[in-house]
């Protein structure tokens, strides 16, 4: 039987998945935190279970397309792309952040009522424009995958929406955040027709994990 | 505009697809069988029309698939018209207007293209063919039509099938009991379609232990049937979770072979459905094959039915052996293609003298004629 993939994300989140993995008794090849590794699928002690490691916006993309039937997850992730092949059972509680709208300190502050329309760089467009939708505001959205922080004052855009962790970022590019558009975790993924359709196996890591969340003491 | 290049000829839009030998042929003749199962079971076809006003389609059960409808103007009397996103609603319309005389249970079938807006880069033109059973309620009609489809995607060769049922009107009957309204009842149902345990402790208020309990149960039947028949469910629901027991008591005892998981929170998808809703799912596969359940024909009554998705059936099912090709020279007379087309053969025949057998090759075909049999051809396509 082929074993089931569990995708996890590079970057900032893949360091605190570590401790939780091991607790739900998942011990991947050694080399798979080392981010210069070339490899990209590592077999785990479990023959069972490989794991991917990929980008944190394809996270949800395999799982989506089921070509990984587990995931981690970010819910800022969950937000932009909503899949409807993607069951997202369990809060993991790691990766605690919040997509954030930021804008220049220097801003006066103005009645953003009066708007129409905003331009905001953000690499969440749909994140952006359903929060702005929501207030009558049309987003203008300049879609950019890094370095957001720097576009206000160059006149790329107004705002921009981001993921805020603890806002030294945007505090040394003279941002201030604004506005919470939502707090998010961690999430665990699963694929629907995965979950339907072999229940028994992929049912049993979501027990794991749910067990494993629970056995850890509660973080701040 | 500002494509320096003209666009290539042969560039299709966002989801739509040339089917080629031997794929067209397949696709046309899976169709027929499952078609010739549903008749055998005295369902009969019907053929409803591509386009249709929009304000009848979208009245019934149409509403659900609304907003995937492409709308076009009819040019004669100015009114919008939808093309046809899902061929259920027509069939309901059918059946509550034409055939409203007709004696009841009525078991209609049909078989068409139907095509849907999403552009997510998934395929948009949708083959279906699909069953519905009109004017029965009971689990034996639920039952009948799922059974009928299995057996249509045996004879496919669809041996291993998976169908999962799903009570789509439990949560928002449970939602109603609990006086859950506006965005906490929003929020409540998005953590349920999530299945995201966690949210429903948090959001569920009194009913939180209930539905946690019941996320948890989707699953193998047996396990969840027995979930749902501990759980305290007010009058609806309890009526829709045992109908639910006795339609899987009749599969396991008609098809026991076939894989049967329960998801009583599941409502992802359907959305007109009135009771005890199906998809199925061959293991392995990434998508569904089909999708049914009871719903509300017209003006309300019984209903049920089940839709195959007759391309992902396609890809599920084993290939099929394609008919042998045999090259028939130039001049062979007429009774001998006549005779291999009756073996079976397709003849492709000669229509100038020459390397008989060279030519055969570079036409495809597996046999040549070669004045008395047909010869199979040593090398490989």
């Amino acid at each position: 039987m082929r074993p089931l993939v569990l995708a996890v994300p590079k970057g900032r989140i893949l360091a605190e998945c570590g401790p939780l993995l091991a607790r739900a008794g998942i011990m991947p090849a050694p080399d798979y935190t080392d981010e210069d590794s070339r490899r990209l699928r590592f077999p785990t002690d479990h023959p069972g279970l490989d794991v991917i490691r990929v980008r944190p916006f394809d996270v949800a993309t395999f799982v989506a397309y089921g070509a990984a039937e587990l995931g981690i997850c970010g819910g800022d992730v969950l937000m932009e792309f909503d899949y409807p092949d993607i069951y997202a059972p369990l809060d993991l509680g790691i990766g605690a952040c919040r997509i954030s709208v930021a804008a220049p300190e220097s801003d006066t502050p103005e009645d953003p009522r009066r708007w129409s329309a905003v331009r905001v760089a953000t690499k969440y467009p749909a994140v952006a424009r359903r929060h702005f939708a929501a207030r009558g505001i049309a987003a203008e959205v300049v879609h950019l995958n890094g370095a957001m922080e720097i576009a206000p004052g160059l006149g790329l855009a107004r705002l921009i929406v981001d993921l805020v962790q603890t806002g030294s970022t945007l505090r040394a590019n003279g941002l201030r955040e604004t506005e919470v558009i939502a707090d998010v975790t961690s999430r665990l993924i699963v694929n629907r027709t995965a979950l339907k359709t072999d229940p028994e196996r992929v049912g049993a890591w979501i027990a794991r994990f749910r067990s494993a969340i629970e056995a850890q003491p509660e973080a701040a | 505009m500002d494509d320096l290049a003209p666009p290539h000829p042969a560039l299709l839009p966002t989801g739509f697809r040339d089917l080629l030998p031997p794929e067209a042929e397949t696709e046309a003749a899976s169709v027929e069988a499952l078609m010739g199962v549903f008749a055998a079971h005295g369902y009969e076809r019907v053929k409803p029309p591509l386009l249709e006003f929009e304000d009848g389609f979208v009245r019934g059960s149409g509403a659900a698939v609304a907003e995937q409808s492409f709308r076009v103007m009819d040019p004669a009397t100015h009114r919008s018209m939808v093309l046809r996103a899902d061929m259920t609603p027509q069939v309901a319309r059918i059946a509550g207007s034409r055939l409203a005389g007709s004696p009841r249970p009525l078991r209609l079938a049909y078989a068409g293209q139907c095509v849907r807006v999403r552009a997510n880069g998934t395929d948009r033109q949708v083959p279906q063919a699909g069953i519905e059973l009109i004017g029965a309620d009971g689990a034996a009609a639920d039952a009948e039509v799922m059974l009928v489809g299995v057996e249509a995607l045996r004879g496919l060769g669809l041996s291993q099938l998976s169908l999962d049922l799903a009570l789509p009107t439990l949560a928002p009957s449970l939602l109603d009991a609990g006086g859950f309204e506006g965005a906490a009842r929003a929020a409540l149902a998005h953590a349920l379609d999530r299945k995201d345990a966690a949210a429903v402790r948090r959001l569920g208020g009194g009913l939180a232990p209930l539905l946690a309990e019941l996320l948890l149960t989707a699953g193998p039947a047996g396990p969840a049937l027995e979930a749902l028949g501990r759980a305290a469910l007010p009058g609806p629901a309890r009526a829709v979770a045992d109908r639910l027991g006795e339609i899987v008591a009749l599969l396991e005892a008609a098809a026991p072979e076939v894989r049967l998981t329960v998801d009583p929170v599941e409502f992802r998808g359907f959305r007109y459905h009135t009771g005890v809703a199906v998809t199925v799912f061959a293991p392995g596969r990434p998508e569904e094959l089909g999708r049914g359940g009871r719903y509300g024909s017209g003006e309300g009554e019984p209903a049920t039915g089940l839709t195959l998705f007759a391309d992902a059936v396609l890809r599920a099912a084993p290939a099929r052996a394609g008919r042998p090709r045999c090259y028939v020279p130039f001049g062979t007379a007429p009774p001998v293609g006549a005779k291999l087309r009756a073996e079976g053969f397709a003849t492709i025949a000669g229509l100038a003298a020459g390397d008989a057998a060279a030519e055969a090759r570079r036409l495809g075909c597996s046999h040549v004629y070669d004045g008395s049999v047909a010869l199979a051809l040593s090398s490989a396509r």
